[in-house]
């Protein structure tokens, strides 16, 4: 009675064991080589280097676990990271320490776990897991650091320029024989050329305005004129010449261009025109400068001949070709004298050029006589110029004098004219006084009259008007009112549309930058694989959830059948064993039976009893071996053997430091 | 402003400075007398030149003649040469003017002098000019710029700055000088302002 169930309890328990067991321990292990693989390629990313065999964690080195552990700590904080040194120092004190250090770091950064020296020292593989996990998980999310500066296109543009920079600043320097080919772009000075102009001669340009060409001219472009390619000195300045000449020329155009737009059409002239009146009143301007800075200073002008002459040619100059004395017909004084005097030297000047070989005494026995002669006229016209200029002034005064009288005058006469018609009128109504007087009232009465009938009519015509002119006031501050409202509401609208268009906007580019990061985003990390596994993991869980119910479901429903049976069997016993009792007393064969009864439920009991501590056993066992299991993960004998030869290691150290120690 | 041009050639015409100077002139020019006639062929190309020069590109080069001429020769055959060619377009003076200052020399090279001056004169003109125009103690010849973009700097890890380097071919008392500076963004909207202010005026007086 009691078998089958129990065999049934025993059967499923060992077989779902049996099974789930290994492919529980198959999925653990794949699962654990994708968190390897995830947690290699974020070490990787902040700058672990390990070569692409190492692919899990259990391959490991202590170095190698050591420069990751700081890696991530600088990145993660790199106030406490900087101290630490990424690779393990040869000494075994300085191992130890370092070891110490490391762990004291990591407990800061806020690891809960187990850790000290030996973690790193004499490593085991789920300690190592879990810490690098701990560590990932605390690298800051570059993700997060990213969305803080979306500005499209250009912040990656910026970004891959500046890691190129960075990459090129890291090559070391080679002396320029030590150099490969890859070096030579950023390394060598390259041809470098400054931007240096020439003036190039085109034959478009030298050609005067109007003029025809001369023959020689011809002849110089077509024979010994080089192409502008050929004009420049070096090769490297044709294009600077050839731009420069370009925006010379083009501005030039341009700017004259917007003169003539602006200024030039609003004055009515031809081109030419313009230009001329402009060069005049160009050299007016320049010759009062210069007569207003000359004027200053007659005496230091007039003493030296050189600066006199100077200043002259100066005046003469800006006269230029225009061959015309009578611009400088409202000349002073002064510059009256000198033009005469550079007149006179001109002459001479140009009078003895073709006369070059005329004897030198003659030429200066003639030029003395008109020398004199001339001052003589000179000092002649200068006093006649004094003495009209004088009166000239005084005729222009008396005459505004004169003309101011006048207008007086007429004014007060024009008044008095007023005044005598006036008089007149009067003096013609004085004979008919009375009757006139009485015409006169009639007409103010009639006058005033008419007035206070204007004024009713005008009450009369008004009082409507003004209740109009108020409705019609009332309505238009209605409309104001409205208008205002309307336009308010216009401009919150257009506020709305700016800032919605804005954030169109911004997000248009944050959406590109993120597509053209996403294009840029390396390929190894597959997401969707990633995705995929985790769940297909969780399926499995699922799967694995559902057994362990209806496992448990089962222990339940035999552990209630093992109950009923027992209490089934105990109250059997129960009665069995009080019929039995009571027949015993009266015969000795059942007495005999009853002992037997007895020895059976014993044994019977002593059996359960055993089998149970049987299953307690097979438990313990399994408990033993996984811990075994474990221990041999831990590399126990490894570990011990290498601490061993480490104490040694220190050991020798410490003697090694006590000798010298004694000989210091 | 044309007219300021001529102030510096015409106040070289004193009666005396010009007597001295054509006779310096026939002096060097005199020594092309004695060039072998395959030279003389090339007196052509060898004026041009020297009114290249003269213009601001490349002058002749010594070393093509120097089986002609010793090192002083060339140099005053140079200058000679040069301040002919300055003072007869500076001064505007007639082609009956230029032989008669040359007529030491033989006729056939006063031709072809006055002919290369015939051809050039807009251009030597447009030269002296300029010349005159840059009377001030400092004048820019020439300038050139590059753009920069400060990505980051020691202190800032993102900068993004752009900076302006300009440098400026000074020309002083004959001598160039190499004025660079850099700007940025403010400055040089300061600097292109200011320049453009000066375009005005300049602009005023064309």
């Amino acid at each position: 009675m009691t078998d089958p169930p129990l065999e049934r309890s025993e059967d499923p328990l060992a077989y779902w064991l049996k099974h789930q067991s290994s492919s529980y321990i198959l999925i653990k292990t794949s699962v654990m080589e994708e968190v390897d693989k995830i947690l290699i390629h974020a070490l990787k990313q902040v700058g672990m280097e390990a070569s692409e065999e190492i692919d899990s964690i259990k391959l490991f080195s202590s170095e190698l676990i050591v420069e990751a552990v700081v890696r991530c700590i600088r990145v993660i904080d790199p106030g406490l990271g900087n101290a630490l040194p990424t690779s393990l120092p040869p000494g075994m004190s300085a191992r130890f320490r370092v070891g110490m250090s490391l762990a004291q770091s990591c407990q800061d950064i806020g690891y809960k776990g187990e850790i000290g020296y030996q973690t790193f020292l004499y490593s085991n593989e789920p300690e190592i897991r879990s810490l690098l996990m701990f560590l990932v998980e605390k690298l800051p999310r570059e993700s997060a650091q990213s969305s803080d500066q979306p500005t499209g296109k250009s912040v990656v543009l910026q970004r891959a320029i500046a890691a190129a920079i960075k990459a090129q600043l890291a090559v070391p320097w080679l002396p320029s024989n030590c150099r490969l080919p890859m070096h030579c772009e950023t390394q060598s000075p390259g041809a470098f050329h400054s931007f240096h102009v020439q003036p190039l001669s085109l034959p478009h340009c030298t050609k005067g305005l109007g003029q025809k060409q001369l023959k020689e001219v011809k002849d110089f472009q077509w024979d010994i004129l080089p192409p502008v390619t050929a004009q420049p000195a070096h090769h490297a300045s044709v294009v600077a010449s050839i731009l420069e000449q370009h925006t010379a020329e083009l501005s030039a155009a341009q700017e004259w261009d917007i003169e003539w737009n602006s200024q030039g059409l609003l004055s009515r002239l031809t081109p030419q025109e313009y230009r001329s009146r402009k060069l005049n009143r160009l050299r007016k301007r320049i010759e009062e400068q210069l007569r207003s800075a000359a004027l200053p200073f007659p005496e230091s002008a007039l003493g030296g001949p050189c600066s006199t002459s100077d200043l002259s040619e100066l005046l003469q100059n800006f006269r230029g070709s225009a061959p015309s004395d009578h611009v400088l017909t409202k000349g002073t004084h002064f510059t009256h004298t000198q033009k005469f005097t550079f007149a006179q030297e001109a002459a001479a000047v140009t009078s003895s050029i073709p006369t070059g070989h005329q004897s030198e005494t003659d030429i200066q026995l003639h030029q003395q006589e008109e020398l004199t002669s001339l001052q003589q006229q000179l000092q002649q016209l200068c006093s006649d110029v004094d003495q009209l200029a004088a009166d000239m002034k005084h005729m222009s005064v008396t005459n505004t004098q004169v003309l101011d009288e006048l207008k007086h005058r007429e004014q007060r006469n024009s008044e008095k004219e007023e005044k005598m018609q006036v008089k007149k009128k009067t003096i013609d109504l004085l004979p008919d006084s009375d009757n006139n007087l009485l015409k006169l009232q009639a007409l103010v009465e009639a006058s005033a009259k008419r007035v206070v009938n204007l004024a009713s009519q005008w009450e009369k015509h008004r009082a409507p008007l003004i209740d109009e002119l108020r409705r019609l006031k009332e309505i238009c501050s209605n409309q104001d009112l409205e208008s205002s409202r309307k336009l308010s509401e216009i401009k919150s609208l257009h506020d709305r549309i700016r800032v919605s268009t804005d954030e169109a906007k911004k997000k248009e580019e944050i959406y590109k930058q993120l597509v053209t990061e996403l294009e840029n985003l390396p390929q190894d990390v597959s997401r969707s694989a990633y995705t995929q596994r985790i769940l297909e993991i969780v399926s499995n869980i699922k799967k694995q959830k559902e057994e362990i119910t209806k496992i448990l479901s089962d222990t339940k429903e035999l552990q209630k059948e093992i109950n009923n049976l027992t209490g089934k069997l105990d109250r059997t016993f129960a009665v069995t064993d009080e019929l039995v009792f009571k027949d015993a007393k009266k015969d000795e064969s059942v007495r005999k039976s009853y002992k037997y009864l007895a020895a059976l439920h014993e044994n019977c009991n002593q059996l359960i009893q055993t089998i149970e501590d049987t299953g307690t056993i097979l438990r313990e066992i399994r408990d033993l071996e996984e811990q075994i299991e474990t221990e041999n993960g831990n590399k126990t004998v490894a570990n011990l053997e290498r601490i061993l030869d480490d104490y040694k290691a220190i050991r020798q150290e410490n003697s090694a430091l006590a000798a010298k120690v004694r000989e210091g | 402003m044309l007219a300021v041009g001529f102030m510096a050639y015409t106040a070289v015409s004193h009666q005396g400075a010009i007597e001295m100077f054509w006779f310096h002139v026939w002096r060097s020019v005199k020594l092309s007398i004695f060039m072998p006639y395959s030279i003389t062929a090339q007196i052509d190309l060898l004026c041009h030149k020297v009114v290249d020069g003269l213009c601001g590109r490349e002058p002749p080069r010594r070393g093509d003649y120097s089986s002609t001429w010793s090192l002083e020769e060339w140099l005053e055959l140079l200058n000679s040469l040069t301040a002919l060619f300055s003072l007869a377009v500076g001064s505007n003076s007639s082609d009956e003017e230029v032989l008669a200052g040359l007529s030491g020399v033989g006729s056939s090279h006063a031709e072809a002098v006055l002919s290369v001056i015939r051809a050039r004169r807009e251009e030597i003109r447009r030269a002296l000019l300029d010349r005159t125009n840059s009377i001030s103690s400092a004048t820019l010849q020439d300038f050139d710029w590059q753009l920069k973009l400060a990505l980051s700097s020691d202190k800032i890890s993102s900068l993004h700055t752009p900076l302006l380097s300009l440098s400026l071919d000074v020309r002083e008392n004959r001598a160039l000088r190499s004025v660079t500076m850099e700007m940025n963004r403010e400055e040089l909207n300061t600097l292109i302002s200011s320049l453009e202010a000066a375009n005005k005026v300049v602009l005023q007086l064309k």
